[in-house]
């Protein structure tokens, strides 16, 4: 019986190479690592000093909920032994980043949560963050930096004093150093997959991260009329691989692990709810309409065209304000109204479009409704400016 | 390509450029005058980095040198503080509520006298605002410092960054064989500044910069040397 288990454990084996084949487990991890040589200790004493002024930042986002969200995944995607070696900093800046500092201070911006579309999504860029941590890319990348402009350096010199032309060594040089830092991003993106695939997660949302940039960057593109630029070849000067490179190998990868799983679509959005709203009054704020409606209809595909997507939409075309766009920021405050969300800000955004198409008693009601919620609002006397002025002789 | 390689080669060698001789070191608010005994001043815990300069001109950080160097520093404040007029107190960045406002304002502070060194020190690269009048001084770091608790009943703080970057052998190398071809490649890098800010509106009253500090931080003596050159001249200090 025992034999006959084993033969078939074995089968099993063989019947699924992708997860028993070496590469894709994860290389052994020494926890609480400690910077060694001069270099090292030497970056781990900057990175610590940055590390504090990320800890102190105003931009900072310290609501416990949504460190505890962003931590969760962090671990769901590298495992409790790895997770425990990172610091988590989430800044309130409305681009899609994260960065991960020698020492193992990682930074999240609000932008990345924004635009992610399920916890797999994240945990794929935190994943990659985590890499660079485990490989020592900054390290690595430092002591590159180092070592080619002390060649270019040396060239510099000798060749001006040999009175010879060193342009194209040095240009090979500076696209060397680029090089090496794709090498890194490439090597950190499939370090990133890895953990994924052993993780809850599937590991083709990886991908998908690159593919919704790529559709935000063409609608970018086409409602500011400039050509649309997905490259598949890197260019020069470029630290990443392009997008569309990595939506292709992380996919090809992905594929390779064959892995499936729940990515946490809804859980995603229901952890950054409590935060939804000053995101999106970042995002609205960035004055890209067709990027900024992207993404809203990439949130409301899951979580359908809720108060707080409605009036980020409405915000969105009363800033654009053109008559027919006041006509659609006035239909959307009301759907968000009728949704449920009647915070202050949609009060204002209401009144001052009605205002400004020309019904001005309508829109004053909603104006002076929105004071009376917020009496010390700091545009309070812009906005009683449109209310009707008590009779007398105004000066 | 050739445009590319010139914005290199300029980076490279951007530290040859930055030191021309003929520089101000010291800058004093017009009219201000402090009276020994007269003001309470907070010391903020020094800035100290020190590393080595690499053969292409990066900073490497080194831990070491550093810990060694700002025990140094510490040690020398310890010593001079009681012999600048006013009293003065200490103060660790990380031990109040208001540290993570001291870090920035430290910052700020290293920011503010970077733009003094660069349009104000250097006569030929003033600013057309600080041109017509040679003694006017007319630098801040904004009124917010009056809010923060941690300053509660000082008049002024004191505030001293040093940078030290010793230059590599390889870099000294280069230095010889560029010299060898009449090409000028600086070795090392040296920067202190010391500074008395204005608690109550945040006027840089009094600074003291340099690119070029004398003394290797690293030693005793060095130390000693830096920190009397960084407070050569502090206001309401008797004569020595």
């Amino acid at each position: 019986m025992r034999k006959a288990l084993a033969l078939a454990a074995g089968l099993l084996a063989l019947a699924q190479p992708c997860l028993a084949e070496e590469g894709y487990s994860l290389p052994a991890y020494t926890a609480a690592y400690e910077p060694r040589t001069v270099d090292e200790r030497g970056l781990w004493m900057d990175a610590d000093d940055y590390e504090k002024l990320w800890a102190g930042s105003p931009t900072r986002i310290n609501d416990k909920e949504l460190n505890d969200y962003v931590r969760r995944v962090l671990c769901q995607t590298v495992g409790r032994d790895r997770c425990a070696s990172v610091r988590i900093y989430i800044l309130d800046i409305p681009a899609f980043n994260a960065s991960m500092t020698a020492n193992g201070a990682m930074s999240v911006w609000s932008g990345l949560l924004l635009r992610v579309r399920s916890e797999a999504e994240l945990g794929a860029v935190l994943g990659h963050e985590f890499a660079h941590f485990e490989l020592r890319h900054s390290l690595k990348g430092f002591q590159n930096r180092r070592t080619t402009s002390d060649v270019m350096a040396w060239i510099e010199v000798l060749g001006s004093i040999a009175q010879r032309d060193v342009r194209d060594a040095q240009l090979s040089l500076i696209g060397s150093a680029y090089r090496f830092d794709r090498q890194q991003e490439k090597d950190a993106d499939l370090l990133g997959l890895r953990y994924l695939g052993a993780s809850s997660y599937p590991s083709r949302a990886a991908s998908e991260v690159w593919q919704h940039l790529m559709e935000e960057a063409d609608a970018t593109a086409a409602g500011r009329k400039i050509r649309r630029q997905q490259r598949y070849q890197a260019g020069f000067f470029d630290t990443h691989p392009t997008e569309l490179s990595r939506a292709d190998y992380l996919l090809a990868e992905a594929m390779k692990i064959g892995d499936t799983g729940d990515a946490g679509a809804k859980s995603h959005y229901a952890a950054i709810a409590g935060q939804l709203p000053r995101f999106l009054a970042s995002q609205t704020k960035l004055n890209d309409f067709a990027g900024t409606e992207y993404i809203l209809s990439g949130i409301a595909a899951t979580t359908g065209w809720t108060g707080e997507l409605l009036q980020a939409r409405a915000d969105m075309f009363a800033t654009r304000a053109n008559p027919r766009d006041l006509i659609t920021a006035t239909t959307l405050y009301l759907n968000a109204i009728d949704a449920g969300y009647r915070r202050p800000e949609t009060l204002r955004g209401l009144g001052l479009s009605l205002i400004k198409s020309g019904q001005r008693e309508e829109g004053a009601r909603y104006l002076s409704e929105y004071l009376e919620a917020v009496p010390g609002a700091p545009d309070a006397k812009l906005i009683s400016f449109y209310l009707p002025q008590p009779t007398g002789n105004p000066k | 390509m050739d445009k590319v390689c010139r914005v290199f080669a300029l980076f490279l060698f951007a530290c040859c450029a930055t030191a021309a001789s003929a520089q101000e070191k010291t800058g004093i608010k017009q009219g201000f005058e402090l009276k020994p005994g007269t003001a309470r001043i907070l010391l903020l815990e020094p800035s100290v980095r020190v590393g080595a300069q690499s053969t292409g001109g990066l900073f490497e950080p080194n831990a070491d040198w550093t810990a060694q160097s700002k025990q140094n520093i510490e040690r020398e404040l310890v010593a001079i503080q009681g012999r600048l007029g006013n009293a003065i107190d200490r103060h660790e960045l990380d031990a109040t509520d208001s540290s993570a406002d001291l870090r920035r304002y430290h910052a700020l502070f290293g920011a503010v006298a970077d733009s003094v060194i660069e349009y104000q020190f250097f006569p030929g690269n003033r600013l057309p605002s600080k041109k017509k009048d040679k003694r006017l001084f007319e630098w801040s770091v904004g009124p917010g410092l009056r809010a923060l608790p941690a300053l509660d009943g000082y008049d002024y703080i004191l505030v001293i960054r040093t940078k030290d970057a010793f230059g590599s052998t390889g870099r000294k190398l280069l230095q010889f064989a560029a010299a060898m071809g009449g090409i000028g490649v600086q070795s090392g890098e040296h920067v202190g500044m010391a500074g008395l800010i204005d608690v109550r509106s945040g006027d840089l009253v009094w600074l003291n910069a340099d690119l070029k500090m004398g003394g290797d931080v690293r030693t005793a003596e060095g130390a000693n040397k830096r920190v009397r050159q960084l407070l050569e001249g502090f206001p309401g200090r008797g004569a020595e």
